[in-house]
């Protein structure tokens, strides 16, 4: 009964960006998983979308030596998270399994968290979140609907964690490495992104995490995140070159 | 204050009280429109509150815009009541008696201005509640107070609550004033309003020493309050240009500035529309101009070192910011329009004396500082946000909208419709205390002596 | 090859949650709520949710998905773990299938055009019945039934109807797979679209086909790309396509061909292993017997010349090709869609007989024939030239019914067939779908019907893992279509049932049946996956399971010879277009509404495209310089002319195209098809024109040449990325690129002094080095 206790995970994803083919999948995966609003034409335009995982592409170079780069990202679950302290009436805080979660329902749409936070992952709710009633259909009764002026970001699945975490606790078990999939990881064709325990040092996470590819996202931020990314490679790039080498 | 002119008592009330005892004709009409203008905003506010901020034009990254920005404004405002007033009095500067009143008005008139702003700015404004007091103990969830969220209303409703003491009491003897010449439902009103007031030396020393108290207690608040304000910003460590370690200081000695020059605006105005040319007089001017030379100078120091602080530490991101600031489309040319207005314009010209004593140019120069002000914060506020971070799905412009100009146009109105209909039941010039100066620079004969009645007449 | 199925269950995350996966059907009856100690809203979680194993018919390649239920509406499609194929995973379209079966347009009733210039009107099931019946009367040698390319039960009853009144089954394929089978056929001697060991490849080179995002097997392939970059030396990738595709994207070197010279990319890349002497003789004789004319007079300088592809670049993708093997060579997508698309492909194809991948680990694996009788384990459209005629057919009033199922030819053919005017001509137009489309506007009578997640079926998926698979599909929710605010109306029926219902009965009875018989059959064979001491015990476990599959049963192929001696490619004209510039028209089958099936789910809608990121939209990708130096924005509008049409599109310049091709995804243009499709964007195959390939008469929808002009508006491109172009200009770039062994710290540092140096001179990068 140890594991399955509330405090003992560190819940955390690492992030093969050489895995990542930039197919989307993940992001889908997301909308549908936690409810999140059509991000109609005009919101796309007004950049306005909500879109707790984006996979952002870069270009280098120039025809015929272009290569695209993507990268997924999402919350990085901040251990040192500026968009926490800021929040005047703590709707987004700190749990004790690593995660930075936001209560929507004490949320009231200040967004200071958002201009504190260097990734940019946090949407705000511009419109009450409308579907067609028969779309209704297919929300997760697991995940609240946001409602019109608040903050809404990635929640690493937390509802998937409970289920888990519940469900292994009636069967008297601690949670199994992978039994936790958050619905991005879980779509992810190329298993780019991986979700698990950081607490335990024999998950796959862990033993991921110590790639020697790892780094993080702005780490001059001193964010200390739960999100690691693992470099992606380029077979044909000099070894100590630095990328912008590889510019047209 | 040279060319004192003797004024006769009679001649003194009946002339400070003209918008009490008899309205001027331009009043109704103007008044009138402006409440149209309020309405319109009350009307576009509620409905945005209805509809939800999706009628702004903020969109990721920039979360705060003009709402915002035009609320550091206010606040900034507001700093012209206290330095004027409290520190004025506290160095007896006796040139402020005139403007006194109308200044320590615009401080609570701006300052609940500025209060809607974050208010209505919130996705949820009927919670916050939530915020401003710790409603919800029976939970154990009380605000958060490292935030400068929650600083900022405790900081504001603090100065708000001094300030309307502080213009309270010194408003009492011209209510007994008032009270006092006045019949039916207005004497009624006076009455309520003036507490008793006698006019006996008890009174007359408990409201001295009340308005000192409040002054010194002022201070403090006064610098707080922007310090807090600019923290909303500072401790944004993410947002280069917004975790500057000046904040504090570069903000209080801007809202300085921009409050004094308000002030200035504002005495230009009511010398106007009252034609109180022998109250508020061009040596006023010449006293308000040369302290904003001071303090606008003091404020360019603070910019200038703002950017090489940013620039010294060499910065790539800061550095990037700075770049986009002064250099890029839009952001240069507001960037120019700022310096110009806020201090190569005015302050040059306010070097020569026929300028400060030119009450036509100083109330323009006066607007251009605000008008560089206002542009300051959005400079520093909407650049901040729609940086060019290392994510470059978030580069994004920000456009206000018509719901967030008619806001920002509504709350001018408003507080000129404030401002007008005080002027309608209550004196704008403190009759005493001009009285208070005229006794005091009056002549008396000692001996065979003729000397001023006070030696300590500073100007 | 031997693939051990267990290998890819080996205790992931779902085998733990597998106990409530794989719970037999039915509703759960009883709701579990537990709460958690820790009173936070986040903790609460209620309600007990069935996964139901099913196949996702017609909206990818036969991928076995898991169905989240509760409370009887499905709220979740997530890739089937267990099943051989998908493993687990999933593509961008998966979740998008649930806003069909949620749609707010879907139709409700069967509905009648009473005449052919008349509106549809409500009927019910008994009236269109009895139309239905009325329509089948004179059909006789007369009836064509359309359907999108069918696998499994559903392709076996349509073909039987069909032929039980002696009409036509034809398939309808916008993007035609025709070249592709016919070229997998006269190379590799197989009858199924066969396999790729990737994930054991030491070198992918691959041609035209996005098999990352759209192409054969995503699902499949993308697990397949993960475990080939997770290899002790990572693997290869060897791309050449002329835009730069998600696929292309992911490859280590990308090749832009000019489209339709693939073939000869790949026989240069031929020529050159030989004339290198990288592989033996014996390899470069089977391989030259399979190229007619064979390679002894292809030039490494003519093929970089007619190609446009660097002779050092193709010599780089040969020498890796050849000596890090295994290596697998595939094509496919527009590399096929030419003139000379057999060739093409042909020729792409029989680069693994140089290599000596053929039915070895890393290389082709071939997948063997249907499991079960009768039905079908391969479909592909029919030519466009079978459907030419078939149209004249039609518009000469030959045809007395057509039956029209999953493909909606309206908006898939180009203008040049005319289709709208041969529909006129054709008695009785028989619809069925769940979403009004372009099609449906000249239908008699349109019928409701079911989507995949409510009907029975099996899906066979091509291409298979290398061993005989059939997936079950079986209703995972009642039929439910929302009709309106005050509940659920279900009135749709399976397309299956309803020919069974109209049909004599010989060949079965509704498809329910059909597939508990053929489970039934499979267990008699007693071999596979599912073990049961009884059928109905054997019938549950497939359906628990997803399905059936038998790891030794594995296909098996022959060399044979690329079949096509016409290798120059023919394009059509621009000479009479008006003003404006030339291009290469390349289009693309979209990442998210795919060819447009998916166009009416508003999650597939509002996907970003993985290149430009733009949604909603139809947007036009050329070459950013190119642009540049015609004056073309992101976001002007161009006129994009054919000789069979002209569409209007928005600018999307970006650096991963080749110059002189412009690349427009499909998909969009609809009509009718739903609130979120309907006139949005435009239609590409509008404009494609009539060039078809020389051996099997497939639509060469790569083929056609525009003019390209500016209309003179620019708007905003409906685009996640953000308003500037994406370049890695800050120090803290979120992508980190590292050489091979080398660690992200020292990339950092590397980066770090390389961007200080940029943006600060030399002289501070001399004052770090101190
Ligand atoms: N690398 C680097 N380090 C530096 C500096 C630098 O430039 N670079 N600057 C240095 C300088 S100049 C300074 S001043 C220091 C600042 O260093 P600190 O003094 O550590 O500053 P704060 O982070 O403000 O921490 C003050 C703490 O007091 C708490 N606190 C707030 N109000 C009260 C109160 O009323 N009572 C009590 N008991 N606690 C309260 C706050 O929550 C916070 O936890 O940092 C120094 N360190
Ligand atoms: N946002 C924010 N504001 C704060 C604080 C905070 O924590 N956050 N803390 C407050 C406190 S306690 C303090 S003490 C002040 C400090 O305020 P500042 O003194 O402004 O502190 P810094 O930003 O540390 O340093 C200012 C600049 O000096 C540069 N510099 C570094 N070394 C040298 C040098 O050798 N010579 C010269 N000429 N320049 C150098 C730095 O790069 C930087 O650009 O800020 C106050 N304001
Ligand atoms: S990534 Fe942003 S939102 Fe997430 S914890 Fe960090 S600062 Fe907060
Ligand atoms: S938007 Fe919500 S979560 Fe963010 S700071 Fe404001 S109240 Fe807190
Ligand atoms: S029942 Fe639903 S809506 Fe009501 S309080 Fe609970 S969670 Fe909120
Ligand atoms: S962890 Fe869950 S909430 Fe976060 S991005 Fe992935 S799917 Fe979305
Ligand atoms: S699903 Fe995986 S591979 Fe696809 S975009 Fe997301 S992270 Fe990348």
């Amino acid at each position: 009964m140890t594991t399955a206790e509330f405090g003992t995970h560190k819940w955390g994803m690492v992030v093969d960006v050489d895995k990542c083919i930039g197919c989307n999948a993940c992001v889908i995966a997301c909308q549908a998983e936690n409810n999140i609003p059509i991000n109609t034409q005009d919101r796309v335009e007004r950049a306005r979308s909500i879109s707790w995982i984006r996979v952002e592409r870069y270009w280098e170079g120039d025809f015929p030596d272009a290569k695209a780069r993507f990268i997924p990202i999402m919350c990085q679950h901040c251990e040192n998270a500026p968009c926490e302290p800021v929040c005047p009436v703590y709707a987004t805080y700190h749990n004790s399994e690593g995660m930075n979660v936001q209560v929507y329902n004490r949320c009231v749409g200040t967004r200071y968290c958002a201009n504190g936070c260097p990734y940019i992952v946090r949407f705000f709710n511009y419109w009450e979140p409308v579907w067609p009633e028969s779309l209704r259909n297919h929300l997760n009764p697991d995940v609240t609907v946001r409602s019109r002026g608040i903050m809404e970001k990635c929640s690493f699945c937390v509802h998937r964690i409970r289920r888990e975490s519940r469900n292994a606790r009636s069967a008297g078990v601690e949670i199994a490495d992978g039994a936790v999939q958050t619905a991005c990881s879980s779509a992810c064709p190329t298993s780019a992104l991986n979700f698990g325990n950081f607490n335990d040092p024999d998950s796959k996470v862990s033993k991921m995490k110590e790639d020697k590819r790892h780094y993080t996202l702005l780490d001059q931020f001193g964010t200390d995140p739960n999100v690691i990314y693992l470099a992606k490679i380029d077979a044909d790039k000099k070894v100590g070159a630095g990328e912008a080498a590889t510019h047209g | 204050m040279q060319q004192r002119r003797e004024l006769d008592q009679v001649y003194t009330n009946r002339k400070l009280l003209n918008g009490q005892l008899d309205t001027p004709k331009w009043w109704l009409p103007t008044v009138s429109i402006l409440g149209v203008v309020v309405l319109i905003g009350v009307v576009v506010i509620a409905t945005m509150i209805n509809k939800g901020l999706g009628v702004t034009g903020l969109a990721r990254p920039v979360y705060w815009g003009l709402f915002i920005t035009t609320f550091v404004f206010w606040v900034g405002i507001s700093h012209a009541g206290i330095m004027i007033s409290a520190i004025l009095r506290l160095t007896q500067a006796e040139w402020r008696r005139p403007v006194t009143r109308a200044a320590e008005l615009l401080t609570v008139f701006s300052l609940l201005t500025a209060l809607v702003f974050p208010l209505i700015h919130a996705g949820r404004p009927w919670r916050i509640a939530y915020w401003i007091m710790p409603y919800d103990i029976s939970r154990g969830i009380y605000p958060n107070i490292r935030s400068p969220l929650i600083m900022d209303p405790v900081a504001i409703s603090t100065y708000l609550t001094g300030s309307t003491l502080f213009l309270y009491i010194a408003l009492l003897p011209d209510l007994g004033n008032l009270r006092d010449r006045t019949t039916g439902w207005k004497n009624a009103m006076y009455t309520v309003l003036s507490l008793g007031w006698r006019g006996n030396p008890r009174q007359w020393k408990m409201q001295t020493v009340g308005g000192i108290l409040l002054s010194a207690l002022m201070l403090p608040i006064f610098v707080s309050v922007h310090s807090i304000v600019s923290w909303d910003f500072a401790v944004a460590a993410a947002v280069e240009g917004w975790h500057s370690t000046i904040f504090a200081p570069y903000f209080v000695i801007g809202a300085v500035h921009s409050g004094v020059s308000a002030v200035v605006t504002m005495m230009a105005l009511m010398r106007w529309l009252w034609k109180w040319d022998d109250f508020i007089r061009p040596e006023h001017f010449d006293a308000l101009a040369r302290l904003l030379i001071v303090v606008a100078t003091g404020w360019l120091a603070f910019t200038f070192l703002e950017l090489t602080f940013a620039l010294y530490g060499q910065d790539a991101p800061e550095i990037a910011l700075r770049e986009m600031q002064m250099f890029q489309w839009p952001w240069n040319a507001l960037f120019i329009i700022f310096f110009l207005t806020a201090y190569a314009i005015p302050v040059p010209m306010w070097l020569f004396k026929r300028v400060r004593t030119n009450i036509a140019l100083m109330f323009w120069t006066s607007i251009l500082v605000n008008i560089g002000m206002w542009l300051e914060r959005f400079l520093i506020i909407v650049p901040g946000l729609a940086r060019r971070t290392p994510f470059v799905y978030t580069w994004e412009a920000y456009r206000p909208s018509a719901v967030e100009w008619t806001i920002f146009i509504w709350s001018f109105a408003w507080v000129t419709f404030l401002m007008l209909l005080f002027s309608k039941f209550f004196p704008l010039v403190p009759l005493f205390e001009q009285k208070e100066s005229q006794v005091f620079t009056e002549d008396v004969m000692i001996g065979r002596a003729k000397i001023p009645a006070i030696i300590r007449e500073a100007d | 090859m031997k693939l051990n199925r267990r290998e890819f269950l080996a205790l992931t995350g779902k085998t733990a949650a597998g106990a409530v996966i794989f719970a037999a059907c039915g509703l759960p009856e009883r709701e579990l709520i537990v709460q958690s100690p820790v009173d936070l809203p986040e903790d609460l979680v209620r309600g007990e949710d069935a996964w139901y194993a099913t196949s996702m018919g017609g909206f990818s390649n036969g991928d076995g998905v898991l169905v989240r239920v509760m409370q009887g509406r499905a709220k979740k499609i997530e890739g089937n773990p267990d099943h051989p194929v998908t493993r687990g995973k999933a593509t961008a379209r998966f979740d998008a299938v649930l806003q069909l079966l949620y749609h707010p347009d879907r139709i409700s009733n069967p509905q009648l055009r009473y005449s052919k210039t008349g509106n549809l009107s409500n009927i019910s099931w008994d009236q269109a019945e009895e139309r239905f019946a009325n329509a089948l009367k004179n059909a006789d040698g007369a009836l064509t039934v359309v359907t999108n390319p069918l696998r499994g039960h559903l392709g076996s009853v349509a073909s039987k109807f069909a032929a039980q009144y002696n009409g036509k089954h034809m398939a309808f394929d916008p993007v035609e797979q025709g070249v592709l089978h016919g070229a997998v056929k006269s190379v590799l001697g197989q009858d199924q679209l066969p396999t790729f060991d990737i994930s054991n490849a030491q070198t992918v080179l691959s041609f035209g086909a996005d098999w990352l995002g759209t192409w054969g097997s995503p699902t499949q392939f993308g697990v397949k790309y993960g475990e080939f970059r997770e290899q002790h030396d990572r693997g290869y990738m060897i791309h050449a396509e002329p835009r730069m595709s998600l696929t292309a994207a992911a490859a280590d070197l990308w090749l832009a061909p000019v489209p339709g010279t693939e073939g000869h990319l790949a026989l240069g890349i031929a020529s050159v292993i030989i004339d290198e002497g990288l592989v033996s003789a014996s390899n470069v004789a089977a391989f030259e017997a399979a190229i007619p004319g064979g390679v002894s007079n292809v030039t490494l300088d003519d093929v970089a010349a007619l190609t446009g592809v660097d002779a050092d670049r193709i010599k780089k993708a040969a020498e890796r090709f050849a000596e890090h093997t295994p290596s697998v060579a595939f094509g496919g997508g527009s590399a096929g869609a030419h003139t000379n698309g057999s060739f093409n492909l042909g020729a792409i194809y029989a680069l693994n007989i140089l290599v000596g991948a053929i039915e070895s680990k890393g290389g082709i694996i071939s997948n063997p024939g249907s499991a079960i009788d009768d039905v079908p384990a391969s479909a592909t459209g029919a030519s466009f030239e079978a459907w030419e005629q078939e149209i004249a057919n039609w518009r000469a009033g030959n045809v007395e019914t057509v039956i029209i199922r999953g493909a909606d030819i309206v908006h898939g053919m180009p203008n040049s067939v005319a289709i709208r005017e041969a529909l006129e001509h054709v008695p009785n137009v028989i619809a069925f779908g769940a979403i009004h489309d372009d099609t449906m506007d000249f239908a008699d009578l349109v019928l409701p019907e079911e989507t995949f997640l409510e009907s029975w079926g099996t899906e066979i998926p091509e291409p298979g893992p290398g061993y005989q698979v059939v997936g079950t599909q079986q209703p995972v929710v009642g039929p439910t279509i929302s009709q309106d605010e005050s509940g659920l109306v279900s009135d749709a029926r399976g397309f299956g049932d309803t020919l069974l219902a109209m049909s004599d009965g010989s060949y079965g009875r509704d498809m329910e049946s059909l597939v508990r018989g053929a489970l039934s059959d499979l267990h008699s064979t007693g071999r596979g996956s599912v073990s049961a001491a009884s059928a109905s015990l054997f019938t549950n476990g497939a359906l628990q399971r997803g399905g059936w599959w038998d790891t030794d049963n594995n296909g098996s192929s022959s060399v044979g010879r690329v079949a096509t001696s016409a290798q120059g490619a023919n394009y059509s004209d621009t000479d009479t277009l008006g003003e404006g510039n030339d291009f290469h028209l390349v289009p693309f089958v979209s990442n998210s509404i795919f060819d447009g099936r998916l166009a009416a789910a508003p999650w597939a809608q509002q996907t970003p495209d993985p290149i430009s990121s733009a949604s909603w939209s139809t947007w036009a990708e050329i070459n950013s310089i190119q642009a540049d130096q015609l004056g073309i924005k992101e976001g002007d509008v161009l006129l994009i002319r054919s000789t069979s049409g002209e569409i209007e599109v928005l600018a999307y310049p970006h650096p991963g195209v080749r110059p002189g091709v412009i690349g427009i995804p499909m998909g969009q243009g609809h009509r009718k098809s739903g609130r979120y499709a309907e006139d949005r964007g435009s239609n590409v195959f509008s404009i494609l024109v009539d060039e078809k390939d020389s051996e099997t008469g497939a639509l060469a929808w790569a083929a056609t040449r525009v003019r390209v002009q500016r209309a003179g508006k620019r708007v905003k491109v409906p685009k996640f990325e953000g308003n500037v172009e994406a370049r890695p200009i800050e120090p803290g770039v979120p992508v980190l690129v590292v050489g091979v062994g080398e660690t992200a710290v020292d990339a950092q540092e590397a980066n770090h002094h390389l961007y200080q140096k940029q943006f600060l001179g030399e002289r501070k990068e001399s004052g770090d080095d101190e």
